[in-house]
């Protein structure tokens, strides 16, 4: 199960960083990036986890003296929280930005974006 | 060395008799050319009337003091070049104030006089002038170069840059003198001799034809007659000092004049031969085989 | 002490009211936050302080009581003070200059820039890994939302394409943190790097992710497009922001971080670090926008202080403070620059003209420039010392090359956008418009260099207080630029005379250093004297002036190598200033402020060398150096080489010393050209000529000298304007000094000392006088002057005394140097070099005939007729100096006397003997006494016999002369003027024909066609970047593997 999280995170990191080296809507770009966030995620979620333990929330089913032996690491989980989140700003800020110029010059191609490049 | 003021009064004998030598080989050398040319040409003493005819002319004009001063300055340059020259060996009446300078004092004490001459002609404003010192310049700055070659090879080979000391060295028969033991360095000095005489091919600086006598154009009168005293001491001192570092000297008026007629020759009988030269051509000319030569002379000291 | 925790709360604290009380008005806003900002970095400095007067352990403070991993712990020490410090002022400097787009754009925008500034506190405080990389994300998100202040296209697409570069970056970084956790089952950095050498290897995933993701923050080259096109698309307070603010947290991230990747990622990070120094500069070589330039130049600076951290162990304890000298420069510099684009409104550096419209702005651009390119004062000068001394004694030559490359790089852009600002016309531009709020953050960060620099140079010692103390009573004149010429001379004058009275005990009894003393300190007077001539203002002539004065002054005084390089560098600024002042000064002041750069860069590796030979900056370590001594000497004397015009570096004195006016030219030529000869003689003096390769070098410089002389001399003959002439003659009689110099005998040594005191002199005379005539004649043309002997008879005689010494004409002092050249040349067998210089000698005549005939004799024009003569304020100074050459020139003893003694120390054999007035040696005799009286009474002799032939001379009119019975009616057409010695063209011209300045010019088209080659990779395209940092990534990877670890 480990194996095949890591696995397919990593797939989605490639497809991700694929999808932004060679799309060129801008849209798909973000979509990239967003692919690459999330197989992040995932590795980063299977990464922490333990065979044969269960989700480190203690409730009834899980008295607080037995956690420590029981769940599996809770700091790459919440670390995940945080990346999601982290990463959902990051796509906003991205969306916002492609909006804009859309805005600005009614096409999403960003081989058309160059202004600013070195003349 | 001190200063003697005896020397003063056989100082100035000697350079009458070095201005006497000048106003009779001036007689001569025009007298040869017109030959050559298969004219009779002048009297060998015409130089002597010329020269009272100068200083007794009525009418006077000057341009400004610079004007004023150049033959002045011309003059100084001429006499100065004596009198600091050794003229008979081993006579102490003789030896000038050669003890005060060196060869160096000599070559820079030329200059003295042509810059003032340049300077006073330039102030007449007349373009001939100009032109004229703008050509000798540019010639001299190449003739120097075996001049300067020659005597550096001399002085090494010598150990010492007093004219007196070579001089001495080269006593005791002609296997003594430079000429013989210094080929290459006497040849390069001939060489340079041609650029500073005023003669054909190295005449363009006063060039006759194209720009009437050059730099002393507006000078006339007295000034004239100073500016031709200066030509019968001038180029003697430069003849004199040939003789000194290359033909052994001389240890009495008569070897002088006879050595010094000789060196003389040298010159004007090329000048005969060989026809003008424009000034770049001597320039590339200068730069050519009297240049190799003199590498060729202190490469080999 | 107040919980650093606060910097934090109060942040975002504010920012979250801010966002709430929209109803506020924005004014009231705008003081909340930077009341906020300031006490942000109140606390901070408190910390600081409190740092450097207790010897103290930072305390960690925890969020919510917890225990990490689980709560944010946050670590204050003495390096996260003042980090936090130095976001923290730029926070509120930044803020206020921001102050009219932050109003426009209201409460948010202000909460972001809060938000910005918090993340990068966190960024430096946190000391949890993870912790880092949400304040990293904080701080860029911010960052783009600041961006966004000016909703241009230009900022749009920059703004894009940095979210997307440091979404990528940030997504490498977080997996490296995972991997790290997954190995160490720690995110406290503090244990990582612990756990980290036991647990994983160098080169192992974890921490490669996680340096690479650190050296993608700091836009290495080349994955650093998106940078380069953020700092140029920004606003420019945006830009400023992150050029200071936000580069200098990622560096801490780098600081903090690297470690854990243990020794490869030093290595890796100073390759890279260096390369992207070296490579943005060559890069930015073809760049014309400002913006861009300033970008190019903000990633080469960070990427050196990266390479430096890359290099800290071979730095020893110096490692820090030259870190923090570069950065700060360059925290204060670079903002103040992006601050300033912001106001000149063009990117265009041809437009920043229009600043000059705004002096004290513009003053603040110069300050920044030569802050940025380690020019003293300022603190980058003595970083950049300590680090290439550091450097070279670890044996990194390379490293070091590399450094001093770049940096020169850097100064061909830098420098041609300042000498183009200064000088291009801006008549058509309108003035740039600044605020209060515009104006105060780049005035105090200028202001800051100089007690920064000050405070640096405290740590490197070195440098004593006289190096900064008339500093200030420059700039005090400085302040007083807008009274009248004559009392700012006056208070000039008055400063000069205090630091010579102060110098005087310093020299005494050191021949030596009373030449040069007497040259420098001497010729400041003459000088300023002769300044009295001028009329108005004369704006920022008196600071520079002295300024270059005062390096002279450092110079003769310096007791050391860095004492000697910062006179040296002070002198190089001040007279940029002065040589570029003249009309068409402006590629000539360019040109020589570049060799400069490039001389002081080589002289650098030179001292570095020494330093590490000697394990001493004392002067002393200039003697017998044994590390790499050829190299270190041959450095040495090139750097001093370029301010002595030798050839291959004398393309820059004719333009910049012939457009000069009068008292300018004569600093300039006659004084500030005797800095070389002072710089190779104490070069020369430790290196003896006893080492194989001592002679070498000797043979070669000796060559240099006497080539010089002879084209310098040819060059000048070839000159219609006088004052070119003239320059072109200071290169031909430097070329004297230095070939006699390269002899390393007693008299070569003797001559080189006579003409660096009679060239002050003469030459002094012909530069005042010669730029007095074109000043009053209003040309330099001499062929359009002419006569003039009638109207100024005094200019004429002073003129006509220093040619005949120039000439080396007897019974004058110019004599003895000749006299002396021939002795040597003689006696040492010098045939060949000795021909050259003594053939330049009576090249020598040429141009000095045509300088005196075309200017005081021939006709005189027609507009000339009513000329006055020269102004007395320079004849004085002037007839001084006559007085100066009439003495030594009867009494030459009075200077070759004690010239001799000192040098018989060094050189015992084939001095000049005296015997009263009698010199000799070996070879020749002369006695000037005697010359000057047989030459003077035959002169007054032959003189008082043509006034007695002579009684009846009438003066004749002007175009009375012989002209084929016609009168002239036009001077022009009898004034032979023009072309002068077109007949020597014709036969050795080729002498003349510009080689050097051809080599130059290939060399410079060369870098600009890398530089533009170089350039090519930045497309602008956003997927372009992308692939760089991922191919970047890749190819770091591959090298790691296949060889550094």
């Amino acid at each position: 199960m480990t194996h095949i999280a890591l696995a397919g995170g990593a797939l989605l990191i490639l497809i991700g960083v694929w999808g932004m080296l060679t799309k060129k809507n801008i849209i798909r770009i973000i979509i990239g990036f967003s692919l690459f966030d999330t197989g992040l995620h995932v590795v980063l979620v299977g990464l922490g986890h333990l065979k044969n333990r269960t989700a480190p929330i203690i409730d009834s089913d899980l008295p607080r003296e037995a956690a420590a032996s029981r769940v599996v690491d809770p700091v790459p989980q919440a670390i995940v929280l945080t990346a999601i989140v982290i990463g959902l700003a990051v796509t906003a800020v991205l969306l916002a930005f492609a909006l804009k110029l859309y805005q600005s010059r009614k096409t999403l191609d960003i081989s058309e974006l160059r202004e600013g490049n070195n003349d | 060395m001190n200063f003697d003021p005896m020397k003063i009064p056989w100082s100035l004998l000697g350079l009458f008799i070095v201005f006497c030598i000048g106003m009779f080989i001036r007689g001569f050398v025009p007298k040869i050319t017109a030959r050559v040319g298969k004219r009779i040409g002048i009297r060998i003493y015409q130089p002597w009337f010329d020269y009272v005819k100068n200083f007794s002319i009525q009418t006077s004009i000057t341009h400004g003091y610079m004007f004023y001063l150049g033959p002045v300055f011309r003059l100084t340059g001429g006499i100065g070049m004596v009198l600091f020259m050794p003229l008979i060996h081993g006579s102490w009446y003789f030896s000038n104030f050669a003890f005060a300078g060196d060869m160096v004092l000599f070559l820079y004490l030329m200059f003295f006089g042509t810059l003032g001459m340049a300077l006073g002609a330039g102030e007449s404003g007349h373009p001939y002038s100009a032109i004229g010192v703008a050509r000798g310049l540019a010639q001299v700055t190449v003739a120097e170069i075996p001049l300067v070659l020659a005597m550096l090879a001399v002085a090494a080979q010598h150990h010492t840059l007093s004219i007196s000391q070579i001089v001495a060295a080269q006593q005791g028969g002609i296997a003594h003198w430079t000429m013989v033991t210094n080929p290459v360095a006497t040849a390069t000095g001939m060489l340079a001799l041609l650029g500073s005489m005023m003669n054909s091919p190295f005449n363009v600086v006063l060039a006759p034809q194209e720009i009437p006598i050059g730099p002393p154009t507006e000078y006339h009168g007295t000034f004239l007659g100073i500016l031709t005293t200066n030509r019968s001491i001038f180029p003697m001192a430069k003849i004199i000092f040939f003789m000194n570092i290359f033909f052994g000297g001389a240890t009495n008026w008569a070897i002088l004049i006879l050595k010094g007629w000789l060196i003389y020759m040298w010159p004007v009988i090329v000048g005969v031969v060989f026809p003008r030269f424009r000034v770049d051509q001597s320039i590339r000319w200068f730069l050519k085989v009297p240049l190799l030569l003199g590498i060729l002379a202190v490469a080999l000291v | 002490m107040i919980n650093p925790i606060l910097i934090i709360a109060i942040a975002l604290g504010t920012a979250f009211s801010l966002g709430l009380l929209k109803k506020l008005g924005r004014e009231l806003s705008f003081a909340i936050t930077l009341i906020a900002l300031a006490a942000m970095a109140f606390i901070s400095a408190q910390w600081l302080s409190a740092f450097l007067t207790y010897n103290m352990l930072g305390p960690v403070v925890t969020t919510a009581g917890g225990r990490a991993p689980f709560v944010i712990v946050l670590q204050m020490g003495h390096m996260e003070a003042l980090f936090t410090l130095l976001i923290n002022v730029m926070g509120v400097m930044g803020a206020f200059y921001l102050h009219d787009r932050l109003t426009e754009n209201g409460n948010g925008a202000m909460a972001v820039l809060l938000a910005g500034i918090m993340g990068l506190n966190g960024i430096i405080l946190t000391g949890d890994i993870f912790n880092l990389f949400v304040f990293l994300e904080i701080a860029s998100i911010a960052t783009a939302g600041l961006v966004l202040l000016v909703t241009d296209f230009k900022s749009l697409t920059a703004g894009f394409k940095y979210m997307l570069a440091s979404g990528l970056i940030s997504g490498l970084f977080l997996l490296g943190i995972i991997f790290l956790y997954n190995t160490t089952g720690t995110l406290n950095i503090r244990e990582l790097l612990i756990a980290v050498p036991g647990t994983i290897k160098a080169g192992s995933v974890a921490s490669f992710l996680v340096m690479m993701a650190i050296l993608l923050e700091m836009k290495p080259f080349p994955a650093n497009g998106w940078g380069i096109d953020l700092y140029s698309g920004a606003p420019a307070g945006v830009s400023a922001l992150i050029a200071s603010a936000s580069a200098t947290a990622a560096y801490f991230v780098l600081i903090k971080l690297l470690p854990l990747g243990g020794t490869v990622a030093y290595k890796i990070a100073a390759a890279v670090g260096i390369t992207t120094f070296v490579a943005s500069n060559l890069v930015a070589l073809s760049q014309r926008s400002a913006t861009k330039l300033l970008g190019y130049s903000s990633i080469g600076q960070m990427g050196l202080v990266v390479g430096i951290y890359g290099l800290n162990y071979h730095l020893g304890s110096k490692a820090f403070l030259i870190i923090f000298s570069l950065l700060g420069t360059h925290y204060l510099a670079k903002a103040g620059l992006f601050w300033l684009s912001g106001i000149v409104q063009s990117t265009e550096i041809d437009k920043w003209s229009a600043l000059r419209k705004s002096p004290v702005l513009f003053v603040l651009f110069g300050i920044f420039v030569f802050a940025l390119m380690g020019f003293p004062p300022f603190p980058s000068f003595f970083g950049k010392w300590e680090l290439i001394m550091g450097l070279v004694a670890s044996k990194l030559y390379w490293w070091a090359g590399a450094i001093l490359l770049g940096t020169m790089f850097e100064g061909i852009y830098l420098f041609r956008w300042f000498s183009r600002a200064l000088k291009l016309d801006n008549q058509e531009l309108a003035k740039p418009r600044s605020t209060i709020y515009t104006f105060v953050p780049p005035l105090v960060f200028a202001i800051l260099l100089f007690p920064a620099g000050y405070y640096t140079s405290t740590y490197t010692g070195g440098i004593g207080i006289m190096g900064f103390a008339p500093l200030l009573f420059i700039m005090l004149i400085g302040f007083l630029d807008f009274l009248p010429a004559y009392i700012k001379n006056i208070l000039s004058i008055a400063g000069v005379a205090a630091y010579s009275w102060y110098l005087w005990p310093h020299v005494q009894g050191n021949t030596f250093k009373i030449v040069f003393a007497g040259i420098f300190m001497g010729g400041a007077l003459l000088a300023l004297f002769a300044g009295f001539y001028r009329r108005g203002k004369h704006l920022g002539f008196y600071p520079t002036t002295l300024l270059m004065f005062l390096g002279l002054g450092i110079l003769v005084d310096a007791s050391n190598l860095m004492e000697l390089f910062y006179g040296w560098e002070l002198m190089t600024i001040g007279s940029y200033f002065l040589l570029i002042r003249g009309e068409r000064s402006l590629p000539h002041g360019y040109s020589y402020l570049l060799f400069s750069l490039g001389g002081s860069l080589a002289m650098m590796f030179g001292f570095g060398l020494a330093h590490a030979s000697a394990g001493t900056i004392e002067l002393s370590a200039l003697n017998h150096i044994h590390v790499l001594p050829a190299l270190a000497y041959s450095l040495m004397l090139v750097g001093f080489m370029t301010k002595t015009a030798s050839l291959g570096f004398h393309i820059w004195l004719p333009g910049a010393h012939g457009e000069a006016v009068a008292d300018i030219h004569f600093m300039a030529s006659a004084v500030l050209l005797k800095a070389g000869v002072f710089g190779i003689i104490l070069v020369l003096s430790g290196m003896g000529n006893s080492e194989p390769y001592a002679r070498n070098i000797l043979l070669v410089l000796g060559w240099i000298g006497a080539l010089t002389a002879l084209i310098g001399n040819i060059g000048a003959a070839f000159q219609e304007s006088a004052k070119y002439l003239l320059a072109w003659s200071s290169i031909g009689q430097l070329g004297y000094i230095v070939f006699g110099l390269a002899t390393m005998t007693h008299l070569g040594w003797l001559a080189a000392y006579g003409y660096t005191i009679t060239h002050f002199l003469y030459k002094g005379i012909l530069f005042l006088i010669i730029g007095g005539i074109a000043f009053r004649v209003g040309t330099a043309d001499m062929y359009k002057m002419g006569g003039l002997i009638k109207r100024m008879p005094f200019s004429f005689l002073a003129v006509l005394i220093s040619i005949i010494t120039l000439a080396g004409i007897p019974p004058l002092v110019g004599f003895t140097g000749k006299w002396i050249f021939y002795n040597m040349i003689v006696s040492e067998h010098m045939f060949y070099q000795g021909l050259v210089v003594i053939i330049s000698g009576i090249v020598a005549f040429l141009y000095l005939f045509r300088l005196i005939h075309v200017i005081f004799l021939g006709q005189l024009k027609d507009k000339n007729r009513r000329v006055k003569e020269v102004y007395p304020w320079l004849l004085i100074p002037a007839y001084a100096m006559l007085i100066g050459v009439m003495v030594l020139s009867m009494f030459p003893n009075t200077l070759l006397g004690p010239l001799g003694r000192m040098l018989s120390t060094a050189f015992p054999k084939g001095a000049l003997h005296w015997d009263g007035y009698t010199a000799s040696t070996a070879y020749g005799t002369f006695n000037m006494p005697i010359i000057m009286a047989v030459i003077g009474s035959t002169f007054a002799v032959v003189f008082l016999w043509l006034l007695l032939a002579n009684r009846r001379a009438v003066k004749v009119k002007q175009f009375n002369i012989f002209y084929s019975g016609e009168a002239p009616s036009r001077p022009e057409l009898t004034h032979f003027g023009y072309n002068f010695f077109a007949h020597y063209k014709k036969a050795v011209g080729f002498m003349a024909v510009p080689l050097v300045t051809r080599f130059w010019d290939q060399v410079s088209e060369g870098l600009h066609a890398l530089a533009g080659y170089g350039r090519a990779i930045y497309t602008g395209n956003a997927q372009s970047y992308l692939f760089h940092i991922v191919g970047f990534v890749v190819a770091i990877y591959l090298i790691t593997m296949g060889g550094l670890s």
